[in-house]
């Protein structure tokens, strides 16, 4: 099932797809660079892209110092919340930033997939320290084994604190972990039992975070040592090995599989290519960025069901449209106010299982504000969102027929329908062509189904 | 077995109103035809005129309102040891019962209460209660037990099996996101701080009208395109595109019918009753004009931020009582200009009430189990539920009496007419505070 992409069918329409699910799409130029690349040294190039290491320096942030209580208190509690809400807002802007300007947009890319998979939100941590850290190792291990980084989010701060793991302790373990780790991030419900959950609880006892420093430490006072039963196999199973145990089996594999192909390709995929997903995630050892190059040179990838069928994610919507009008990101405030309404603030999924997705995306209000967002964009609003250069999208005095082919291009990556066509020709012929037309018709088309879909 | 609702819809869209006709009609244009059906198949599918019919409001009081602040237990020692510096006076508070008086700033829902107008539920909670107000907010909105996750919310799930079909204003929330409790299958209801927001903005084009006629030729799939000269991008558009493209479409005939539709009635209609100034109040005089006006909307959301008062609480939350009060109490005088009080059932809520100590900063921190208000013209009034003890406590806190469950689950059947166990996942016993609706 997957086999790959034969050659001829590496169109320009096929990089750009390639773009847009593997990054956050491009402005023609760099769709053009993507093509002329081939397609394994495209998908190569996307993958195995550098980033200087001092490209995107992270916000100095420093763990959250606790309000001391009472009147004569030395920190205030509303002092804190104040700094921890400067910094989730720095935090924010600084990874849309890079997602919106990263030479290394896939690894970007896979980072939000992790972040709505192993979902943890600052209302709950409240600590963005903790956010940043933890965003930091999943960018670790966002294209590597799904194993290390399993180990890794046992002993992530943010992940401690989010799912109560910090008080779980030999004689009271916490259980919302241990289920959610089976539950929501590696095995799927119903492939393992309330006894598993609970044994695997007590293997997790002791993991926990000093708030002064935001490390991880093993408290082994608190450690249950004792023997374990724990998905058909017994020791004195300590975190790690209840990870080994968990990654091993087959559904792990299948599981997570179908998750990636769900974010980057197309929702309800057949049986026959589910199966060859997760055997082919197995046999690479869980290795993400390696089932990423076999799913981005397939030819299922590019199939005319897959292309241009996905409805973008608020972060998608936004980061895409800045790439493709070739604007800057809004202001901080903004982009997250934007992000917000449209239901999709980064560092606060609305729940342990992450964003729904999809068509739950789209609302009466949300795709209102969708096309509102779009005219404040296309027109700018002074230095908090930069107004695209419209002599550069739609040139003064170009034909209609050749300006529709070069917007289809720009917005929709694929040539404009004929009735679409005709409609944008019509408004140019009616409005005449001044500067304030042509936005209007940009505003227009970026309102369109089409523009909501990738 | 009776086929599901979507099969039946689609059934529909093909066979009674024909191909074609069905692709430029907003979905619940359809309504008509897809009630008779439901009607015919006695399915739970409601259908509002708009000009009958039950209307929930509930107001979410967030911050964790304090519920012995509220009704005050004013014969019980255990609650002025508690708070030496916050418990409210016996002689200021409005006596509901030998026992219990309202907060002093509460005099207009006193005066509902004296008219039989108010019900207030004691006691109301959940088993192993949370303290976040993240997480203990998320479980009121999705009527989830304490330790499970539910992404969709109980509002959102009723909207799911009870109305559809229905126009997506079946439910309006009124600030700028979507509360979590409307949440559903099918992203049924919508959410607007101020209806101009509410709608596609052209007013910066420099041709509105021209504008305005793009958007809607474009999303208007009329017949040539039925024909084969699609308007999605690619010719011969394939099944998944095909999908998620008229899906769209159709959300955004939905959306700009539903829109065209709140700004119809916004314009047209005044308050029949005199508000105070304050975003409560200014919410809860958008929801009178639009039930005035006639959406066939059957649930609101409206909300009142602040209640989180861990310090110097008196001052704080006598505000927000006060504002509460006079927002309610404007609310209700519209409705009954109107005629429409007996059709509306206003529910208040909260994510937790507070502890019953007060803290060393004069206010109170997060707690468990607190009362709410449920009213209206057909409420049973009085005071429902048996109130906690003041001294039988669970870790400070006051132990829940009444699961909100049931209140949702008295909400659900005795005013919505709806079938509690698929909503609320098991059934839930009622509480007699609501006159049983006619449905």
């Amino acid at each position: 099932m997957l086999t790959p992409l034969p050659p001829r069918e590496w169109t320009p329409i096929a990089a750009a797809h390639l773009l847009n699910r593997a990054g956050f799409g491009g402005s023609p130029a760099e769709i053009h660079r993507l093509h002329c690349l081939g397609h394994s040294a495209a998908v190569a190039a996307l993958l195995d892209a550098d980033e200087d290491f001092d490209l995107f320096p992270a916000p100095e942030i420093a763990p959250m110092q606790r309000p001391t209580p009472g009147p004569k208190a030395q920190i205030h509690g509303a002092e804190v919340r104040a700094l921890a809400r400067r910094q989730t807002l720095q935090l924010r802007d600084w990874w849309l930033r890079r997602m919106r300007s990263t030479p290394n947009p896939a690894r970007e890319k896979a980072v939000l997939f992790w972040h709505g998979h192993w979902a943890t939100s600052i209302q709950k941590v409240r600590d963005p320290f903790l956010l940043l850290q933890q965003n930091e190792t999943l960018r670790a291990h966002a294209l590597g084994e799904f194993g290390p980084m399993t180990k890794e989010m046992t002993r992530d701060p943010a992940m401690i604190r989010y799912l109560d793991l910090q008080t779980s302790e030999t004689g009271k373990p916490n259980e919302n972990f241990s289920r959610e780790l089976m539950e929501l991030f590696t095995l799927g419900e119903g492939h393992y039992s309330e006894e598993d959950v609970r044994e695997a609880a007590r293997a997790f006892t002791g993991h926990r975070y000093n708030p002064r420093t935001g490390t991880f430490e093993l408290a082994h006072r608190r450690h249950d040592k004792g023997v374990k039963t724990f998905l058909g196999r017994t020791g004195c199973f300590n975190g790690d090995e209840v990870v080994d145990i968990i990654v091993s089996q087959p559904r792990c594999a299948e599981f997570i599989s179908k998750k990636l192909w769900t974010f980057y390709a197309g929702e309800n995929p057949p049986q026959g290519l589910l199966d060859t997903l997760a055997d082919a995630y197995r046999d690479s050892g869980l290795h993400t960025g390696n089932l990423l190059r076999r799913i981005f040179t397939s030819r299922a990838f590019y199939a005319p069901v897959i292309v241009r069928s996905q409805i973008k994610s608020p972060v998608q919507w936004l980061v895409q449209a800045c790439k493709i009008l070739e604007i800057p990101l809004p202001a901080a405030a903004v982009s997250l106010k934007v992000l917000t309404e449209l239901g999709q603030t980064l560092f606060a999924p609305p729940n342990v299982k992450g964003w729904d997705g999809g068509r739950a995306w789209i609302s009466s209000s949300t795709l209102l504000l969708r096309h509102n967002l779009a005219g404040q964009i296309v027109r700018g609003a002074g230095g908090r969102l930069q107004a695209p250069d419209i002599d550069t999208l739609i040139p003064p005095g170009a034909a209609p027929s050749s300006l529709c082919d070069a917007l289809g291009e720009r917005l929709f990556q694929s040539p404009m329908s004929p009735a679409l066509r005709a409609k944008a020709t019509t408004f140019l012929d009616g409005n005449g062509t001044s500067p304030a037309a042509r936005r209007d018709l940009l505003h227009l088309l970026l309102s369109t189904p089409e523009f909501q879909l990738s | 077995m009776k086929p599901t609702l979507h099969t039946r819809r689609q059934f529909l869209r093909t066979s009674i109103l024909g191909g074609a006709i069905s692709w430029t009609v907003p979905a619940f244009l359809e309504r008509t035809f897809f009630t008779l059906d439901a009607i015919a198949a006695d399915s739970p599918i409601q259908t509002t005129t708009g000009k009958d019919g039950q209307i929930l409001v509930v107001l979410q009081l967030a911050g964790g309102n304090d519920g012995l602040n509220t009704l005050v237990p004013f014969t019980d020692d255990a609650y002025f040891r508690a708070r030496p510096r916050i418990a409210i006076p016996a002689k200021l508070t409005h006596r509901l019962t030998d026992h219990f008086g309202l907060n002093p700033n509460l005099s207009a829902l006193k005066s509902l209460h004296d008219d039989g107008h108010l019900a207030v539920v004691q006691g109301v909670g959940y088993p192993n209660p949370n303290r976040s107000h993240f997480r203990s907010t998320e479980i009121w909105q999705t009527a989830s037990d304490a330790h499970k996750t539910e992404s969709h919310g109980w509002l959102g799930r009723y909207f799911d099996s009870c109305c559809q079909g229905e126009d997506p204003t079946v439910g309006v929330s009124i600030g700028n996101q979507t509360p979590q409790a409307f949440a559903s299958q099918d992203q049924r209801g919508i959410s607007f701080a101020r209806p101009e927001q509410f709608r596609f903005d052209l007013s910066k084009t420099s041709d509105p009208e021209a504008a305005d006629e793009f958007f809607r030729a474009i999303n208007e799939r009329d017949a040539a395109a039925m024909e084969g000269g699609s308007i999605g991008v690619l010719q011969g558009t394939p099944a998944a595109q095909g999908d998620a493209l008229d899906f769209l479409q159709r959300a955004t005939l939905d959306a700009v019918a539903s829109s065209d539709k709140v700004l119809e009635i916004t314009k047209r209609t005044k308050p029949a009753a005199s508000y105070p100034a304050g975003q409560l109040s200014n919410s809860l005089n958008l929801v009178a004009r639009l039930i005035g006006g006639g959406m066939p909307t059957r649930v609101y959301y409206v909300a009142q931020g602040g209640y989180d008062t861990h310090s110097n609480q008196s001052g704080s939350h006598d505000r927000l009582m006060a504002e509460l009060d006079a927002s309610i109490g404007a609310f209700t005088a519209d409705l009954k200009a109107q005629g429409n009080f007996d059709r509306v059932v206003l529910m208040t809520f909260s994510e937790f009430g507070r502890r019953v100590a007060e803290n060393t900063s004069a206010g109170t921190d997060h707690g468990a189990a607190a009362p709410l208000f449920v009213i209206g013209g057909k409420v049973q009034p009085g005071i429902h539920g048996q109130a906690p003890s003041l001294t039988q406590l669970h870790k400070g806190d006051l132990m829940h009496t009444v699961d909100f469950r049931n209140v949702y689950a008295t909400v659900l059947s005795h005013w919505l007419g709806a079938p509690v166990a698929p909503i609320l996942k098991r059934s839930f016993t009622t509480l007699p505070f609501i006159q049983r609706c006619g449905i």
